[in-house]
């Protein structure tokens, strides 16, 4: 469980810092006539975001979560800025009540 | 995954256990996913068809939408394999489910019981005040991020 939450948060937070930066410096140098950086930057987030869906598909299987919950923590990959909300929203309501109830669950950060 | 009460009529023969798969809200989602899987496919297409006409940045994405395409069919299957595994009654926990199941069960004349609730509850001072503290707890924790809790 440890691991799984490990490896989606890794993710999670870089393919949505990747995301921005295609989003936020990418994209507006590409409208300037720059389009190397949202061209590199793109196809980077597109494969970082198969590593992310793979890894929040497994932490989503661990947790039990419904199916409207597992789309919403995979596609927040897609969406600027979504994935910093979602995972917080995640902790919150799921990966910390697991981690309590896991039998040797470490202290629990917030 | 709904809740996985209703997992003790399956097998009392009430109904089949896949009967949920009809049910509306499942069949909300099969057409989701069917749609969700043809589109995918027709944007890699379209990437495809960008990438033969000199686009060198789409033959990325012409691998990456059938990609995705494959990950929906196989994540759907497992969702609805785990589905039927809880609601025949295995456990929770999707992986070794059938072995910590089978650790589980008692021998023949062993059981649980429920507990027969007493009747004097109201008269509990105690239980009240832990009732009462239960509910400040809640309360606060509605209050403070009830926000968050919104999309379900």
């Amino acid at each position: 469980m440890h691991a799984a939450v490990l490896r989606y948060r890794v993710m999670a937070y870089i393919t949505g810092v990747v995301l921005i930066v295609l989003c936020f410096v990418g994209i507006p140098l590409q409208i300037a006539g720059h389009p190397a950086v949202a061209n590199d930057v793109g196809v980077l987030h597109g494969i970082l975001y198969i590593i992310y869906l793979v890894c929040a598909w497994m932490l989503s299987r661990k947790l039990a979560l419904t199916n409207g919950q597992t789309v919403i923590l995979l596609l927040a990959g897609t969406v600027p800025v979504m994935t910093f909300i979602v995972e917080r929203w995640a902790t919150r309501r799921f990966i910390n009540p697991a981690l309590a109830a896991a039998p040797s669950a470490e202290p629990v950060s917030r | 995954m709904e809740t996985p009460g209703p997992a003790l009529q399956g097998t009392q023969g009430a109904a089949p256990v896949w009967r949920f798969l009809i049910t509306p809200r499942w069949i909300g989602w099969h057409v989701l996913m069917v749609l969700a899987f043809w589109g995918m496919l027709w944007l890699g297409d379209w990437q495809l068809h960008r990438a033969l006409s000199g686009n060198g940045l789409s033959w990325a994405y012409t691998f990456e939408w059938p990609l995705f395409a494959g990950f929906a069919v196989v994540f759907w299957a497992k969702t609805i394999r785990d589905e039927f595994r809880i609601r025949r009654g295995g456990g929770e926990v999707p992986e070794g489910a059938e072995a910590v199941s089978a650790a589980q069960s008692l021998p023949a004349g062993l059981g649980t019981a429920q507990v027969q609730q007493p009747a004097d509850d109201a008269d509990d001072a105690e239980l009240a005040k832990y009732n009462a503290y239960l509910a400040r707890l809640n309360d606060e924790v509605k209050g403070t991020h009830g926000k968050r809790y919104g999309f379900r």
